[in-house]
């Protein structure tokens, strides 16, 4: 069976670097940090002090390149829209034209810092998704929602609802497959014929998978109660995290690029 | 013809660090009309054996043979052995989807272009062989059953199909008593009626004594054992290192000989096991 089998989930990617051992409420800190830095910096030489940080992030980090590369690939679409669109449609001095189509210096310029300015945002938020387990990541929101349960919003109930969706995606995955080889070995054909066909033939694997699912939800609620859990008591954690050197690091780090961008910003 | 492997291997992440042998050198025949069984520890090997009859998992090295038919990727080749061997999964009633038992059956039949008249045969005929009356079931959503009956109605609709080889994965798991032998003695009668042949996967050696002639031993992805029930359970030093016990009968005739007892008792499953103590009783003249 293919449970034997290890399970990489999205854009996980496992190792046990410094920036994986970085505890996850501070790589999502140093994130935001990061992403700010972005949109503070108004020209792109700025993102100087930002690219380096990042960069440094990800050699440490020890994820091959092309991972990020595939990161990148979701997005290529709207770079190159964006980067046409502002060549060729900002006012300024011409450099080039055609026709109706004209260049500009200034929309060169334009364009090359949207560029970078989309790089170097999913970069960053690759870089956290790879390093980090989705699990790690849940709990960091949650860390980063608590303040608003003074408001009144439930921000522990909601992390739960997130980590419990995180932990089921593996199991639920499994049980597709279970079942696609039992309708399979029925004669049914998944994905073939005509779009209809092909449509129709999904129902006999999503109609079993939801009635597992809410049995399992059903079981999951009594095995919780059955432990004790209530909601709004104080929950404890497994893995409790505290404060180390490499999470003072990873905030320092992108706290000067913060700094450094902003400082090239006002004086120079 | 028979259903044959062929020193079988089959890899899990081949090449990578972590490369695992869930089989290794696996050659098996089984014989057409016969009733086999596939015993082994969990993890030893035996859902992914099964999973290599109907073309689920392809073997990484060696060759299936249905019929004399190399099973390949070719999409001709797997629809014509999976006309031919069926599979029933653990819990198979997971995998119910329609609104009535009889689109639940029907669904296998439908699948391999059965007319309308040919599918309401196989219907009926299938429902009848599990023993559930299809004038008072088929009108029913299969979600409102009791999980025998649930059970039941799954083992019918791979049934339906009529396939000449039926793979059962555990398909007493989670049944009482009654309904297990029900489900069994069902499976007997049809193989006899129509010369099917019952692969029966199981955890349960009284099941397997008392139904299969001849097992498979799997321990560790090879095979331990191949041949007849009796002469395997005889061997009480291999079932022991496979990691299986003895059926209650097995055991009983071994500690009655162990303890002295004189009675012309042989090890056999609990059927044969009682008809000779009857019959010893009668011939000594006890009633």
């Amino acid at each position: 069976m293919a449970m034997s089998r290890s399970f990489v989930l999205g854009q996980h990617y496992p190792g046990v670097s410094v920036i994986h051992r970085a505890g996850a409420l501070a790589k999502l800190t140093a994130t935001i940090i990061l992403m700010v830095a972005v949109f503070v910096a108004t020209q792109t030489p700025q993102y100087l002090p930002l690219a380096l940080v990042l960069g440094a992030g990800i050699v440490l980090s020890g994820i091959p390149l092309r991972f990020f590369v595939r990161g990148l690939k979701p997005i290529v679409f709207l770079i190159v829209l964006t980067v046409v669109v502002q060549m060729f449609f900002t006012p300024g001095t011409t450099l080039w034209s055609w026709w109706f189509l004209r260049i500009t210096r200034e929309g060169v310029v334009l364009a090359l810092f949207i560029l970078c300015r989309l790089v170097l945002l999913t970069l960053t938020s690759v870089l956290l998704t790879a390093s980090t387990s989705p699990i790690e990541l849940t709990d960091a929101i949650a860390d980063l929602l608590k303040p608003l349960s003074r408001v009144g919003i439930p921000s522990a109930e909601i992390a739960l609802v997130m980590s419990i969706a995180m932990r089921f995606v593996p199991t639920i995955l499994e049980e597709t497959e279970r079942i696609i080889r039992a309708q399979v070995s029925r004669g049914a054909k998944i994905g073939e014929g005509s779009l209809v066909a092909r449509m129709k033939s999904f129902i006999p694997i999503l109609i079993p998978l939801f009635v597992s699912s809410f049995r399992r939800a059903d079981d999951l609620a009594v095995a919780m109660e059955a432990r004790g859990f209530r909601v709004g008591s104080e929950r404890t954690r497994y893995h409790e995290r505290h404060f180390g050197s490499i999470d003072a690091c990873v905030l320092v780090a992108s706290g000067i690029a913060l700094a450094g961008v902003i400082l090239w910003r006002l004086f120079l | 013809m028979p259903i044959e492997l062929k020193n079988v291997d089959y890899v899990y992440d081949s090449g990578e660090p972590f490369e695992y042998f869930a089989l290794r050198g696996i050659d098996v025949r089984i014989d057409e009309g016969s009733f086999v069984g596939i015993v082994g520890r969990t993890g030893s090997g035996k859902s992914t054996l099964v999973e290599h009859l109907n073309g689920l998992l392809f073997s990484s090295r060696g060759e299936v043979l249905v019929d004399g038919q190399a099973l390949s990727r070719d999409r001709k080749v797997l629809s014509s052995v999976r006309r031919k061997v069926g599979i029933v999964f653990q819990y198979p009633e997971d995998q119910f989807f329609a609104e009535t038992i009889f689109d639940e059956v029907a669904f296998g039949c439908r699948n391999y272009g059965f007319s309308k008249e040919q599918i309401d045969a196989s219907v009926q005929k299938a429902m009848t062989i599990v023993g559930l009356d299809p004038g008072r079931f088929l009108p029913l959503s299969p979600f409102q059953l009791s999980g025998g009956e649930q059970r039941r109605v799954a083992i019918a609709s791979v049934i339906a199909m009529g396939q000449k080889y039926i793979v059962l994965d555990e398909p007493t798991a989670g049944l009482d008593s009654r309904s297990k032998l029900t489900v069994l003695g069902e499976l007997e009668s049809l193989r006899q009626s129509s010369n099917v042949t019952v692969i029966l996967v199981s955890h349960n050696m009284d099941e397997v004594a008392e139904f299969c002639e001849r097992v498979i031993v799997l321990d560790e992805g090879s095979v331990a054992f191949q041949g007849s029930t009796d002469e395997f359970f005889r061997n009480a030093d291999l079932v022991n290192r496979t990691g299986l016990e003895l059926p209650q009968s097995y055991r009983l005739a071994r500690a009655l000989k162990d303890g002295g007892c004189s009675l012309p008792l042989d090890e056999s499953s609990s059927g044969r096991f009682l008809d000779s103590l009857h019959s010893w009783l009668s011939d000594s003249g006890v009633r």
